[in-house]
């Protein structure tokens, strides 16, 4: 669908593009330095050192592993809102909030004016895309997500501070594209999460990329999609990147009743499992996927960042990903022309798919009824 | 009209100092078996003791424990009642908090109490009037996973879960709760079931002796549901007026049977609300009110907002009351 964009922005990229949804494990070294420096005992240049060579380090792996569009890998960010909201003037840090269990995080409270401090990720997304020919993705927190993920004790409601932040992330993309940035993920997780607020928060999302010569992706994680669909597919980006792998069976049911029509990324690794996925098993979502979206406007990525597995797992994870898309890509070259969009690949499969099918059907029913409840 | 300030039910189990962390350091220190199952629970007492000083501190008259000693609102229960497993996370409502999901094997029923000793151990250290806390059997239904064909329908589970509930009221009244809030944040999404929820608590009604039974609910408009809630067989209904805009023109216009509790403050929040914002609402619902009795409490639990910041929300709403009645007095 938005191949067309790309083409004018002078991507070229093979069929099933394949990328990353951001961030990677930090090695060893870098928790133990993060932790120093906590405790003041290395300074932020010692610290930033290391920062770069785990970056050089995730940038050759990606290269190294076979994937199209890369990341810097996030080693020098911790939560996804809190390092914008530590750089951005109107914040402040809140104190400690309980997010389940014995688990605690610092919530940002927005108390004056949200302003833009200047470029606050293009130092390293151009250290990052020095490093390589590929194309390195710019990487935001969407304006919603860091309205709902925070405080508010400045702005009348939540959609002005939503606004708010919508020019601010504005003026960021603008200094990514100017630095020649040109694929741009805005996460926005928060989404699917008030149904009633989605209205201003595709508004917001349309100030922040309105006319940017950039394709731009919005990462959600999984969650109660039905409710958001298809109103989402108002959301002014080229592509959004889903979390599939573990629950992708209803939201292909989903597609069925209203087709998709963006670009998709399609998550096919589970990032909560220790358990490195086979290329059959990472090979038969992406067929799965290719039932429903034309292949001219699917992505292959991970379900969510992988920065909670360890160093070799998400290696391990990533190659069998790009295993099964090189795969996916010879069926298809060898596929009939006129049957490309329902790849066939040997009867096995075939006969495989009907019983999925069945199951998939039954499990559908299943979370559709406790859904319901 | 007596105004009673009220904490809703949680409350910060953490604050910003060492000394406010030990809980969490406990619990670090429980996971890896350094601390005896004794110690651990002197640290939660000393928790409780701490939050309900804090709440007598900032004004509040109607106390909770802070729920100081739940995972979370749903597996706490859950996880009690036999035929109950506790499975993954899953986000509790449109908060940024996750409880863990109890799996429902076979048919529910109590194994010994779910609170009632928190509470006597609450009420015996409080200066002040200690409110119960539990969640609803709707709400701990619909978080539920059914696997059992015992369950095929909800509303089954529902009920049993109300008789479970009502087993814990009797405790609780016994132990001399004057008022036992059961919180059904769920129903607002589901006003389809509001007659299943009617039927299970029933039980609960009549096992309350001399207290007083509550229903609150939160995180969603329950405007819609003004009249229905009425109808339910509990003594006081809690609002979250912060995602009900029109709510105060509803209760103005047909009044209350029941006694209310007004979550007008934003327990969500850090903003502290100001006095404009608050006292033309309590001008205009008060004088629709009988009973003699309103509760002033937050907008939920306190646990979504840092330490500090829930202090201040308690505080407020004294001040607030205090404004309230000084209005006239200038
Ligand atoms: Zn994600």
């Amino acid at each position: 669908m938005s191949q067309a964009k790309l083409k004018k922005l002078g991507l070229t990229l093979p069929p099933l593009p394949t990328s990353t949804v951001g961030s990677f494990p930090k090695p060893d070294y870098l928790v133990e330095a993060r932790a120093r420096f906590a405790r003041k005992e290395i300074s932020q240049k010692e610290l930033e050192a290391l920062e770069r060579k785990a970056t050089e380090f995730w940038v050759a792996q990606q290269e190294a592993i076979g994937l199209d569009v890369l990341v810097d890998g996030e080693q020098y960010r911790g939560d996804m809102v809190a390092y914008f909201a530590e750089v951005m003037p109107g914040f402040q840090m809140g104190g400690l909030v309980r997010s389940y269990g014995n688990r605690y995080y610092r919530k940002p409270i927005i108390t004056g004016k949200i302003q833009w401090p200047g470029p606050m990720t293009v130092k390293w997304w151009k250290f990052a895309q020095g490093l390589t020919s590929k194309p390195i993705k710019g990487m935001l927190t969407g304006p919603y997500t860091i309205m709902d993920w925070s405080f508010n004790d400045f702005y009348p409601d939540r959609k002005s501070a939503c606004f708010a932040l919508a020019q601010v992330i504005r003026k960021e993309v603008e200094t990514l594209v100017e630095a020649g940035a040109k694929v741009i993920q805005i996460d926005e997780p928060a989404l699917s999460v008030r149904p009633e607020e989605l209205p201003f928060a595709i508004e917001a999302m349309r100030t922040v990329t309105d006319g940017m010569p950039a394709y731009f992706i919005t990462h959600i994680c999984y969650g109660a999609f039905e409710f958001i669909y298809p109103g989402m597919l108002r959301f002014p980006v080229d592509n959004f990147d889903l979390e599939m792998s573990n629950s992708g069976l209803d939201l292909i049911a989903l597609f069925k009743k209203h087709p998709f029509n963006k670009d998709l990324s399609f998550g096919v690794l589970d990032v909560h499992s220790h358990v490195v996925e086979t290329p059959e098993l990472v090979r038969g979502r992406i067929e799965k996927a290719l039932q429903v979206i034309p292949k001219e406007a699917l992505w292959v990525d991970p379900d969510c960042g992988l920065k909670t597995r360890t160093v070799e797992e998400a290696q391990g994870k990533l190659r069998s990903m790009v295993a099964a898309v090189r795969e996916v890509r010879q069926a298809l070259d060898k596929a009939p022309k006129g049957k490309r969009r329902r790849i066939e690949v040997g009867s096995v499969v075939k006969k495989r798919r009907k019983k999925i099918r069945k199951h998939k059907y039954k499990k559908m029913r299943r979370r559709m009824r406790h859904k319901k409840k | 009209m007596e105004l009673v300030l009220a904490n809703h039910s949680s409350y910060p189990r953490v604050g910003a100092s060492r000394e406010q962390q030990r809980l969490r350091r406990a619990y670090a220190q429980r996971e890896r078996g350094e601390i005896s199952p004794d110690d651990f629970s002197r640290v939660q007492d000393s928790v409780v003791a701490e939050v309900i000083q804090e709440q007598a501190h900032a004004g509040c008259e109607l106390l909770t424990d802070g729920q100081i000693r739940w995972y979370d609102p749903v597996s706490h229960l859950a996880g009690k009642l036999n035929q109950v497993e506790i499975n993954g996370l899953l986000r509790y409502f449109d908060t940024n908090f996750y409880f863990r999901q109890p799996v429902i094997k076979g048919r529910v029923a109590g194994n010994g109490p779910l609170v009632a000793e928190d509470f006597r151990y609450a009420r015996a250290i409080s200066p002040r009037p200690i409110k119960a806390v539990l969640t609803g059997p709707y709400t701990l239904a619909v978080s539920s996973i059914r696997q059992t064909p015992v369950y095929r329908q909800l509303s089954t589970l529902v009920l049993d879960l109300g008789e479970v509930l009502a087993q814990e009221v009797r405790a609780l009244a016994g132990a001399g709760a004057e008022v036992i809030q059961v919180e059904e944040p769920a129903i607002l999404k589901h006003p389809k079931d509001l007659r299943v929820l009617h039927k299970a608590l029933k039980p609960l009604n009549q096992a309350k002796g001399s207290s007083r039974l509550a229903l609150y609910t939160y995180f969603a408009d329950a405007t819609p549901l003004y009249e229905s809630l009425q109808e339910l067989p509990v003594d006081i209904l809690g609002f979250d007026f912060t995602y009900a805009p029109k709510l105060p023109e509803k209760i103005a216009k047909l009044g209350s049977q029941k006694v209310l509790g007004l979550g007008l403050i934003d327990g969500r929040n850090t903003r502290m609300e100001a006095a404009p914002q608050v006292l033309p609402i309590l001008e205009k619902i008060l004088p629709r009110l009988s009973g003699g009795l309103v509760y002033l409490n937050p907008s939920c639990g306190l646990e979504y907002l840092p330490r500090e910041k829930a202090g201040a929300k308690l505080r407020l709403l004294k001040e607030l009351r205090d404004a309230f009645l000084q209005r006239g007095k200038r």
